[in-house]
């Protein structure tokens, strides 16, 4: 069990920042697409077979040539303003059926990854992924943030669009990060590294479905990216939100028109807290919210 | 994390540079299960080891199949007088690469195996009647060759299509290949109708291979016994249901069935199957 590494880059106090698949592909896509826009280079690997099932075999002339599995690389990049290093899973390792990474596969994984990010001498770590909120997918979505020491409260602050845990109505500051985006944040408190996830919201409504939400992605870019101090076009993301918008909108179409005037009603929820009173009440926004659960609860009981 | 090996020995095979035979408990046509029994009770095969369940299953409890409540096991049994090893195993359900390098780890260490063979079944759209085709595939040019001296299919080309996986035996043939240990997958067409149930030619197929690979000296009678009592049984529910006789026709005349038809037949004759006698 190990990482193979192709090459040695001499890295300056380089940030990581990973990213796996998840509800929506958030994470994956704004890591993903922040990895191609600059340009970052491939320079290792963890070693796939001990955490995953392979995904393709091969055979030639009755051979058996190669067994592929998922890919978990890393790459590099030196940016003007800081060494960045990525990491990108492929799959999260799962034990028994389980759809997010937990338990020791996924514990083991988790250190794999800061041990590349602290031999390089990485000392802070970025984790994406999605956070369900009860918003309309017309609306922007926000970023919630979860930090992994109190020290990183007031940096979160200073971020744009974005939410830490007790800005959220009714959570007091609490919540759950499941899977290696989650995981990551508590062992690398463990190991003495600072660590931030940042969580494209997702609508309530679109969480069950296989759809990738790049909407999110975008928000969580557009934190990433002023953090890092790197500039990037949003032209690529853009067009893919322009392909999702049209997808979700036939989707949408296809709801029954009772939940689509209950759903609309979500553009005017505001959930997160404010000092301004909302254009509905506090218990309408109960009902609604009350009213979707027991709709989708009702269609995935008939599925 | 325990990194204590994950098997069980209880037994002292005597073996120089032996064979192991591994087939799957959950297999097409009961292809694995039934050649493995089958050579354990010609050959007199006697367990001597295990791989120890608890890192490899979720035993949260245990499945109930044909009203027996099952439970994963993983037992090798040798044959000391053909040289053989065999092992029938339920699929893990996690740490897959660990649970292969335990089954070569055993082979290699106590059994000094130099060769592998998986058995399995494979879908097949084809009817019952048609000849079952043994395919193989190797995990090196010198395997190949070896196989080439048998009656076997082994040319083709093949990918795993998307949204499916490959088979634990192809994921075992790639660790022993990584092993330097000479390896090859044995596959059987099973009829669709007969995948849930038995498909004795496919267990003939098989063992008629492994006969001649290594000396057994099989009696063929029993198994073409089960061979003709099952295709009796089919032939019994081809009278009862001209609508199953229609279908079965179609197969054998490469016209193929609709869904609805396919269901039916599968229904059918899994039902006739079953009652027992």
């Amino acid at each position: 069990m190990g990482i193979t590494l192709y090459k040695k880059p001499e890295l300056e106090n380089p940030v990581l920042i990973a990213g796996w698949p998840g509800i929506g592909n958030i994470g994956i896509i704004a890591v993903e697409t922040l990895r191609g826009m600059v340009r970052a280079e491939e320079f290792g690997e963890i070693e796939p077979w001990d955490f995953f099932y392979p995904k393709k075999v091969s055979i030639r002339n009755g051979e058996l040539k190669d067994l592929e599995f998922p890919s978990n690389k890393f790459y590099f990049v030196k940016t003007e303003k800081r060494d960045l290093i990525f990491f990108i899973g492929e799959e999260q390792p799962t034990e028994g059926g389980k759809v997010y990474a937990e338990g020791t596969k996924a514990y083991q994984m988790a250190n794999l990854v800061l041990d590349l990010a602290l031999k390089f001498g990485c000392r802070r770590v970025y984790t994406s992924g999605a956070a369900v909120a009860p918003i309309h997918h017309s609306a922007r979505p926000k970023v919630w943030a979860v930090p992994n020491s109190e020290d990183l409260i007031d940096e979160i602050k200073s971020y744009e669009n974005t939410v830490l845990m007790s800005d959220i109505e009714g959570r007091g500051g609490q919540g759950a990060i499941t899977g290696l985006n989650g995981l990551l944040l508590g062992v690398a408190k463990k190991r003495g590294l600072e660590a931030i996830c940042v969580m494209g919201e997702i609508p309530v409504y679109l969480q069950g479905f296989p759809l990738p939400y790049p909407k999110a992605s975008k928000s969580v870019l557009e934190v990433l990216t002023v953090t890092l101090g790197v500039k990037i076009d949003m032209e690529g993301i853009a067009a893919l939100i322009e392909r999702s918008e049209s997808e979700i909108g036939r989707l949408y179409e296809r709801f029954p028109p009772e939940i689509r005037e209950e759903l609309d009603k979500l553009i005017y929820v505001t959930y997160a807290e404010s000092t301004e009173p909302g254009p509905i009440t506090d218990e309408d926004k109960k009902r609604i919210l009350e009213d979707i659960d027991k709709f989708f609860k009702k269609e995935s009981k008939e599925d | 994390m325990s990194e204590k090996q994950p098997f069980r020995i209880y037994g002292k095979p005597e073996l120089q540079s032996s064979s192991l035979v591994v087939g799957w408990s959950e297999d097409a046509g009961k292809l694995g299960p039934k050649v493995i029994d089958y050579l354990n009770k010609k050959l007199g095969g006697k367990e001597f080891a295990e791989i120890v369940p608890a890192d490899f299953f979720s035993l949260g409890g245990v499945s109930v199949e044909g009203d027996v409540a099952q439970f994963p096991e993983s037992k090798f049994y040798w044959c000391q007088q053909k040289n053989l090893v065999v092992l029938q195993s339920y699929s893990p359900r996690s740490d897959w690469y660990r649970f292969l390098g335990a089954v070569l780890d055993v082979a290699e260490l106590y059994c000094h195996v130099k060769e592998l063979y998986t058995i399995g079944g494979m879908v097949s759209l084809s009817a019952h009647t048609a000849p079952r085709e043994l395919l193989a595939v190797a995990n090196s040019p010198e395997m190949k060759k070896v196989l080439s001296q048998y009656d076997i299919a082994r040319d083709f080309d093949y990918e795993t299509p998307p949204g499916q996986r490959p088979t634990l035996s192809s994921f075992l043939l790639w660790v022993a290949k990584r092993r330097n240990m000479a390896g090859a997958s044995l596959w059987v067409p099973v009829p669709f109708y007969l995948v849930s149930t038995e498909d004795p030619q496919a267990w003939r197929v098989t063992v008629e291979f492994l006969d001649k690979r290594f000396g057994l000296g099989i009696d063929f009678r029993d198994l073409d016994e089960e061979v003709a009592r099952q295709n009796e049984k089919i032939a019994q529910v081809r009278i009862s249901f001209p609508e199953i006789d229609d279908y079965i026709r179609k197969l054998e005349s490469n016209l193929g069935v609709t869904q609805e038809e396919n269901e039916k037949l599968v229904k059918e004759i899994e039902e006739f199957l079953r009652r027992r006698d």
